[in-house]
């Protein structure tokens, strides 16, 4: 019980300190220059990255039943790809406004 | 009266329909309030990404974001003690769970007296709905209604966290309820962690 126990708060530490990592590389990303689409997909490279982490661990959702699980991360993978199409076809709005070419 | 209704009011209760997918119901709502937010916010992200690539002048007003940086570290400890507390009121150490979920509101009320400052302090430079001083009016009420939403959540689950502890210590709920606000707390968190970089990273000023 003790063992089980410390490899749960094993587990748990190990996500701790990943999910911390991770938003340092956030910060440290936002500081360097880097512009347009490269910035955002690598910033939303890392909050994908801290989704997956924060729901399957945080909150538990890895040790749900399988149909459930199945249930949560496909709405996840679908909300997370969605974000993504948007964010990157936002640019098209911008590419447009800098070209002077687009919808009048 | 027919047969079939003196034979339905000898059982004492009628048989309960098993709830989806296997688990608690209040879980499941829980989760499902959750999914119908993560809508919520994608799309304020979606809008936002548009106005903002379709803005010629979008300002770049953040020259530090140590602020926001910190305010980052107390969510993602209260994310840290709210899961000490889940598995404290799940091994039945009703004091552990109590003082970890009051270390959880308190580090939730720091960051929302934060994001208040934070506020104010954009209110000063004069960032307000529909003016700012840099550039298109739309920043202020992109930057305010994201956020906003953010910090409302926080707040509202910083006073669920509280009444949870001091219910949950006086008897009236359990580890599940403590369950299901834990559920909560880590999406919020989660929010914040995608509002970073979105409202704040990608605006700092070069």
């Amino acid at each position: 019980m003790a063992t089980t126990e410390t490899h749960g708060i094993g587990k748990y530490v190990a996500v701790y300190v990943c999910l911390l990592v991770v938003v340092a590389l956030q910060f440290f990303i936002g500081y360097q220059n880097i512009e347009g689409p490269r910035l955002v997909v690598r910033m939303l490279t890392f909050a994908v990255i801290e989704t997956i982490l924060v729901v399957f661990y945080l909150m538990n959702l890895s040790s749900e039943k399988r149909n459930f699980f199945q249930f949560v991360a496909f709405f996840m993978l679908f909300v997370l790809a969605c974000m993504n199409y948007v964010w990157t076809d936002s640019f098209r709005l911008l590419l447009f406004r800098l070209t002077g070419f687009g919808p009048s | 009266m027919s047969e079939a209704h003196v034979t339905m009011g000898a059982h004492s209760a009628p048989p309960m329909e098993a709830p989806p997918f296997a688990i608690p119901s209040k879980k499941l709502a829980m989760w499902l309030f959750i999914m119908a937010d993560v809508m919520t916010f994608a799309a304020c992200v979606a809008a936002y990404a548009f106005t903002r690539n379709a803005t010629p002048d979008w300002p770049r007003p953040f020259h530090s974001v140590t602020s926001v940086g910190i305010m980052t570290f107390i969510m993602i400890a209260s994310s840290a003690t709210m899961l000490i507390a889940f598995r404290a009121a799940k091994t039945g150490d009703k004091a552990g769970a109590f003082r970890w979920m009051m270390i959880t509101a308190a580090l939730g009320f720091i960051f929302t007296l934060l994001h208040i400052r934070d506020w104010l302090n954009m209110m000063s430079q004069g960032v307000g709905l529909l003016q700012n001083p840099w550039g298109t009016a739309a920043f202020g009420a992109a930057f305010y209604s994201i956020t906003g939403f953010s910090l409302l959540h926080i707040s509202v689950g910083t006073i669920a966290l509280a009444v949870v502890a001091i219910r949950y210590q006086g008897g009236r709920y359990n580890a599940d309820d403590i369950e299901i606000v834990n559920l909560f707390w880590q999406f919020v968190g989660l929010v914040w962690l995608f509002i970073v970089p979105v409202v704040y990273l990608m605006n700092l000023a070069r």
